[in-house]
């Protein structure tokens, strides 16, 4: 009975600090305490996600406010028409607001965020997207790009990310065309240990099919794990795949996005502080073959 | 209870049935010519080519979760069926329609190839695809029998009537011959690059030989987690343990493969729902020998649970993905490519209100239909808020394409027209004295349209009208539709132990893919 007072307590503290968080305009960064969440979710259950039906149809405009188009209302509509003549049935619902970019750089499973935040001021013409399943830890990401916007606010620092909860595995063609994207993370990814849990991973020789699809040629994949089997089984399907080669090693440290990839991330931190081993491996999307 | 016919096909001059887990076989005119049974007995020994693939023998125990449908030794009770198709005397069926009704291993459904040699069924719960030869006039000869690893749900066969793709309920797609070769084993590593080199001198027959995009990982299996990655004492341990049971997961691998060729061509990771071919012809100038070319490329259409149709290439190049067709808001359950010269077309039903016409090609929705509002006009406004699309079935229909429509639990039939300039219409709703499960078209050199055959779960109403009303013929004539039961069906099929309830979950499966909306 005690417990589950405290229990409760514990979960009205946390809804109290999250309404506080969300509703003032303050820019203190959240803390993680009121914001964690069991490290693992089920990509095979249908949850309540809210995705769109088809990338044209996606509202951007929340999450990169910053870069919205302002067209005049009547004006928009020619152009965001598809060539079709639409029949009686409502073919092209409601356009959403343009933002003057597309997103460019996708962090799958970007947790509570480190990449993006590490990331953002390096490329910051580039739009930048975090996807995470969990949707405390998501919470958490939108309230830390909110306080660091506020924070950098004459800097116009951080206005180029966003974050999103999705389920990547099975909705990633819903918010990116055809060859959209130039870089896809995959930092720290659930290793899922079990042999029958293997199409839990994040990487698998069918997944790696819809990334090649929405990366452009020439495009690369980071990954990066603690877990040396993990690692092995990552760059054995990303190598088998016909639409990858691996990066060379020299051109691998090259990459500027590598270092912040293995010091910025939080799990990175972590394994940091355990002393284990980080394998980062990259690869790069091929031309498809002719047909 | 007696079963109704649930499937029907057109295969060649013949016209196969499924009832239950029998296909019976019909003339083109409807006469009954023969049935086939499932077998009552799966036997261990290979026997002749019928046992082509057979389970792994599986020495001790059950293999976990391989094949629901075990033959327990049953009461060998009742001696029905004593004619089961291959000499197997009875004592089987009993055992098997103990269990509860989703296990029982129904007909699933049946493919025919182009040339119409041949008959492909699937099975429900053993996840079994059966080939059959035909040899033309409607006798079945049984040539293969193979358990796939998970249930599949729809299955393409390529132009060239050699490989069948399955998809499964698990997302991925296999292709796997028809004819299995006699030397699996030879010939099974296709061109498949072996990144580890680590092939061993195949002893079994390759089994599960993967994709180009997967790593033949031959190594033996080693703990995913070591000292440094496990932290605390209890997963130390756990570590421990799970090196200690390494032999015993080794041999239960060996066991869970299935033992003949099978390539992992592209997965989705959601329930495949409906897969079809879509073909191209481009003519090209240029090319090897100069001059002009027709190049035909052969993509792979794909649907799922979660909305999506997704369009790959074809074999041996299906890791590509060309394209989605996205614009659905429910699950999609059935994919038509339409004929006739308009293969660019495809036309899609689900859970949505509407069918959808696509430009596969492109990805473009170029249109919808209403389905909702005719299914209104069936059982009235507030009888009805949403449908489930079970057949989407495209053919000739006088000068034009027509497209036949079935929605779950619904007395009728809607037909539509594909129009020259892509846009589809509804034409009419055909009632029926029961709700249609299938339907097909058989073709007439003499009518302008050709004669459907509908299978359908008769309604209590017209129970008098004798149990032999489930399979119908419609023909079109100038006054209306004239509908004709066929007669003088094969008895049985009325020797199950199966309630209503049971049935109709099994017969009505398809609205259960909506998915749950106060749910996460």
């Amino acid at each position: 009975m005690g417990g589950d007072r405290i229990k409760k307590d514990k979960r009205q503290k946390r809804e109290d600090y999250r309404a506080a968080m969300r509703k003032e305009d303050i820019s203190e960064l959240p803390r993680k305490k009121f914001y964690r969440q069991r490290a693992h979710a089920n990509p095979f259950s249908d949850h309540q996600l809210i995705y769109p039906p088809h990338p044209d149809q996606m509202d951007w405009s929340s999450l990169y406010p910053h870069y919205v188009v302002d067209e005049p209302q009547d004006q928009q509509t020619p152009a965001a028409l598809p060539e079709t003549a639409p029949s009686d049935h409502d073919l092209a619902p409601l356009q959403p607001k343009r933002i003057s970019k597309d997103v460019e750089v996708a962090d799958i499973g970007c947790g509570f965020g480190g990449l993006l935040i590490a990331l953002a001021p390096t490329m910051p013409d580039t739009l930048i997207l975090g996807l995470e399943i969990r949707v405390s830890v998501t919470h958490f990401v939108e309230d830390r790009i909110k306080a660091l916007r506020a924070q950098n606010q004459d800097a116009r620092l951080y206005r180029n990310v966003g974050v999103l909860r999705a389920n990547t595995m099975k909705f990633l063609p819903n918010f990116f065309r055809k060859a959209q994207l130039s870089k896809v993370f995959v930092c720290f990814p659930d290793p899922h240990f079990k042999a029958r849990k293997h199409k839990q991973r994040i990487v698998s020789a069918t997944l790696n099919s819809e990334y090649a699809y929405v990366l452009r040629p020439g495009g690369i994949v980071y990954t990066i794990t603690d877990v040396p089997d993990l690692h092995e089984w990552m760059v054995q399907h990303f190598e088998a795949h016909p639409s990858f080669e691996r990066v060379p090693e020299q051109e691998q440290e090259a990459d500027p996005c590598v270092g912040i990839m293995r010091t910025e991330t939080e799990e990175g931190k972590k394994v940091e502080r355990h002393k284990g081993q980080k394998h980062v491996a990259l690869f790069r999307r091929l031309e498809d073959p002719a047909w | 209870m007696v079963l109704p016919y649930h499937l029907v096909k057109v295969c060649g001059n013949a016209v196969f049935a499924a009832r239950g887990s029998d296909i019976h076989s019909f003339t083109s005119t409807l006469e009954y010519v023969s049935t086939w049974k499932y077998p009552a007995q799966q036997r261990e020994e290979s026997n002749g080519p019928s046992a082509e693939a057979q389970d792994s023998p599986a020495p001790e125990g059950p293999p976990a979760k391989r094949r629901r449908v075990e033959p327990g030794q049953g009461p060998a009770s009742n001696g029905h069926r004593a004619d089961s198709a291959n000499g197997q005397p009875k004592s089987k069926k009993a055992a098997l329609y103990d269990v509860p009704a989703n296990e029982r291993p129904f007909v699933q459904g049946l493919y025919a190839t182009t040339d119409g040699r041949h008959l492909v069924a699937i099975t429900g719960s053993d996840k079994t695809i059966w080939v059959f030869e035909h040899d033309g006039a409607g006798n079945l000869k049984q040539l293969s029998q193979r358990a796939m690893p998970k249930r599949p749900c729809s299955l393409a066969l390529t132009p060239d009537n050699r490989t069948i793709l399955s998809a499964d309920k698990f997302g991925d797609v296999y292709s796997l011959p028809l004819l299995p070769s006699t030397t699996t084993a030879a010939t099974a590593l296709s061109s498949a690059p072996t990144p580890s080199g680590s092939e061993p001198p195949l002893a079994e027959p390759k089994s599960r030989s993967e994709t180009p995009s997967t790593p033949t990982t031959t190594a033996a299996f080693k703990p995913q987690a070591d000292e440094l990655t496990v932290h605390t004492k209890r997963n130390l341990k756990a570590l421990e343990n799970q090196k200690i049971s390494l032999g015993r997961r080794a041999l239960q691998e060996q066991l869970n493969r299935p033992q003949f060729e099978l390539t992992l061509l592209l997965g989705h990771v959601s329930m495949l729902t409906a897969i079809c071919v879509g073909t191209t012809t481009t003519t090209t100038t240029e090319g090897n020998g100069g001059g002009e070319g027709r190049k035909v490329r052969e993509y792979i259409i794909t649907a799922d649970r979660d909305e999506h149709i997704r369009v790959s290439r074809g074999i041996p190049q299906a890791h590509v993905i060309e394209g989605f067709c996205l614009g659905h808001e429910d699950f999609v359950s059935r994919l038509c490519v339409a004929p006739g010269g308009k293969d660019k077309i495809l036309i899609s039903g689900g859970g949505d209100d509407y069918l959808f016409v696509w430009d596969w090609v492109r990805g473009q929705l170029l249109g919808k239909a209403g389905v909702l509002e005719h299914v209104k006009g069936v059982v009235g406004q507030e009888a009805a808020s949403k449908v489930a699309v079970t057949r989407v079935f495209a053919c000739r229909w006088e000068a034009g394409t027509g497209v036949f429509v079935v929605v779950e639990r619904i007395p009728a039939l809607f037909r539509y027209e594909l129009l020259s300039d892509n846009t589809l219409h509804h034409r009419e709703t055909i009632p029926l004295p029961g709700n249609p499960l299938d339907v097909e078209a058989i073709e007439t050199s003499s009518a302008a349209t050709p004669r459907l055959l509908v299978a359908l779960y008769p309604s209590e109403a017209t129970e008098d009208n004798s149990t032999s009303s489930s399979l119908m013929a419609l023909d079109k004539e100038e006054a209306g539709w004239r509908q004709s039961k066929v007669e003088n069906l094969p008895a049985g099929g009325s020797d199950i132990n199966i309630g209503e309830t049971e049935l109709q979950k099994i017969l009505y499966s398809t609205e259960s893919l909506r998915k749950l909306s106060d749910f996460d």
